[in-house]
């Protein structure tokens, strides 16, 4: 037993010794390695991310929301709806949303305009989001916002509160403001809301109040709180998709530089490995110290990739993706994402990363220790 | 004692370019001797090097190793020899690993590691404490006077340098048996005659040496209780069998 111990340790000793020999080699190998694993790696952390942050954000969300629809185009509903929607059986709160968005030339961004369910700041007063704050330079308690309404006529709205920096992810670009402000905003006709917020008190039911919602309100199209959990859940995989679109072509770009590097054994390490035999290893020995080196390349790569990638995404908020990621607004949420991992994914990662390579490492190692030693003494 | 019986070493058999390069060789070397095969390049004499160093089969005939511990896998008293003709490659690496030391012509040195992991080298699949080996080492590069060089790269080293490093590897594992195919092709008459005073070392302990060379300083020199001369594959001569 302490034998083998001691081969296998003296075979990493030389394994190790011998990936020093080939330093510049080596170390670009490990270095296009290492940033492939970071980039994925970055990848799959911060999808997996976002995806828990809209898993939770959603949590509070309506069981069903109601929108009327004209030509199958979203239109406004009328107010007294969530009544007749609150009368049905099953139904625990119906109460009209009033939200929307507002384009500011002056700084070419776009707000979500909104007036929260209870307790709505006072008329002429704003409650805003820290990135809205930032991008005013800083705006605080007593600003006063200029904004032009559909009259094309300006109204001075006075920040009353900012909303903390942790809310920022759902908060960033939001303005809450008075029903009235809201109405005068938009001229919104009187009597009519965006949507109509359902509350339904037994998860059970919710399929069956929505087919209730249909067949009482025509024109109505109920969407449940699973069909947005559902979407949320595409358009983050469809993001993640085109990023791994595009990382294709850099891990495909890995994968023959390493295929050429692994594979392609030198004129210089097949005549090392004829000596080895000719002085007393074994194949199987030239192939484990080729199993160490494919594994101290990859080990190595992989580990320092994935540590890197948590630390770009957990402590530097993903700098590098948040542009094609992150949305398509101008007012880019700072926050820090709480860290995600799923083990599952990580998993497939080192399979089809470290697998790969220590197997490209060893079959031509294979080739080459499989022939007659005697092939030393005739170089 | 090492006994080949009807030897032959066939290559590319059955095929129009087939070569016999060993032809019914006979031959037996007596332990702690010095056993010289001379001949002119393409006689067959590192072919026949190959065969009894276990680092090939031959095509037809016996080797039998008498006198050397059989590896675990073959149950013989040491006492009585064992065929190594047509053991698997395993065996053959073993009986390799433990019984003969190789020197080579071109001396066939790692480029890139020190002269000390290269005397190391056969010892590290054999399981044997790192320590221990490195210990062995350090006494061989002492005893070849080579001792300033440890932590130098082959690729520095002289011609004689490079032979000395080479020789010391050879006995990294202890072996009974010394193989040197052409040890002074590469060297003047100087070192050629100092690697001729090594081998004196080596009977004086008594090892069993076996040297296939061309060269006069080593087929005439005094060490050498056989001289064996080879010509296409077969041997044409015996000379001085003391």
């Amino acid at each position: 037993m302490n034998s083998r111990v001691n081969s296998q340790r003296n075979i990493i000793d030389y394994a190790i010794s011998s990936l020093l020999r080939r330093k510049i080699k080596n170390l670009s190998l490990l270095a296009l390695y290492m940033l492939v694993v970071f980039v994925v790696a970055s990848l799959i952390f911060f999808v997996q991310a976002l995806k828990r942050e809209a898993r939770l954000i959603l949590g509070d969300a309506p069981d069903i929301v109601v929108q009327r629809t004209i030509a199958g185009r979203h239109d406004l509903i009328p107010a007294d709806y969530s009544r007749q929607i609150a009368a049905i059986r099953g139904v625990s709160n119906a109460a009209p949303r009033w939200w929307g968005y507002y384009y500011d030339p002056n700084f070419d961004a776009n707000y979500t305009f909104m007036v929260p369910p209870a307790d709505p700041p006072k008329k002429g007063t704003i409650w805003i989001g820290a990135g809205i704050a930032r991008l005013l330079r800083g705006a605080q308690k007593g600003y006063l916002v200029p904004l032009r309404n559909a009259a094309r006529k300006t109204m001075l709205l006075e920040v009353v509160k900012v909303f903390p920096a942790d809310s920022e992810l759902v908060a960033s670009d939001l303005i809450m403001v008075s029903p009235d402000d809201f109405q005068t905003m938009f001229n919104l006709p009187k009597g009519f809301a965006t949507d109509v917020a359902v509350t339904v008190a037994n998860p059970q039911e919710i399929v069956t109040v929505a087919g209730k919602i249909t067949e009482q309100l025509p024109g109505t199209r109920p969407i449940l709180k699973s069909e947005m959990l559902r979407t949320y859940d595409s358009l983050f995989d469809w993001r993640g998709g085109m990023q791994v679109v595009i990382l294709s072509a850099a891990l495909l770009s890995f994968i023959i530089f390493a295929w050429d590097k692994a594979t392609g054994l030198s004129a210089d390490e097949r005549r090392e490995i004829g000596i080895l035999k000719s002085i007393g290893w074994e194949t199987t020995d030239v192939l484990l110290l080729k199993f160490w080196e494919g594994i101290a390349i990859s080990m190595t790569a992989f580990t320092w990739g994935v540590i890197l990638a948590y630390g770009h995404v957990f402590f530097f908020s993903a700098p590098l993706f948040e542009h094609a990621i992150k949305g398509w607004s101008v007012l880019y949420p700072r926050f820090r994402l709480v860290p995600t991992i799923d083990p599952y994914q990580l998993a497939v990662l080192f399979f089809l990363t470290v697998l790969p390579y220590t197997a490209a490492t060893i079959i031509p190692a294979w080739l080459a220790a499989t022939v007659d030693p005697d092939s030393a003494m005739r170089s | 004692m090492i006994e080949l019986t009807h030897v032959s070493k066939c290559f590319t058999m059955g095929k129009s370019n087939q070569f016999k390069a060993v032809d019914d060789v006979s031959l037996t070397l007596r332990r702690g001797k010095v056993t010289i095969l001379k001949g002119p390049s393409g006689s067959g004499k590192t072919t026949l090097l190959t065969l009894i160093g276990c680092m090939a089969r031959p095509t037809s005939g016996r080797i039998r190793l008498y006198g050397i511990p059989a590896p675990g896998f073959i149950e013989l008293p040491p006492t009585d020899g064992f065929d190594i003709s047509s053991l698997p490659e395993r065996f053959l690496t073993h009986i390799r690993r433990t019984t003969f030391g190789f020197i080579f012509q071109q001396f066939n040195l790692i480029r890139g590691i020190s002269v000390l992991e290269n005397i190391m080298l056969p010892a590290y699949p054999t399981g044997e404490s790192h320590a221990v080996f490195h210990k062995r080492a350090l006494e061989l590069l002492n005893l070849f006077g080579i001792t300033r060089l440890a932590a130098s790269q082959v690729e520095l080293l002289s011609g004689g340098e490079s032979q000395r490093t080479a020789i010391a590897r050879a006995l990294i594992n202890n072996p009974d048996v010394i193989i040197a195919d052409e040890p002074t092709a590469h060297l003047d008459s100087t070192l050629s005659r100092e690697f001729m005073d090594i081998i004196g070392g080596f009977k004086a302990h008594g090892k069993t040496v076996l040297i296939a060379s061309h060269d006069p300083i080593v087929y005439e020199s005094a060490l050498a209780d056989m001289v064996v001369d080879m010509r296409d594959g077969r041997i044409t001569g015996t000379g001085r069998v003391s």
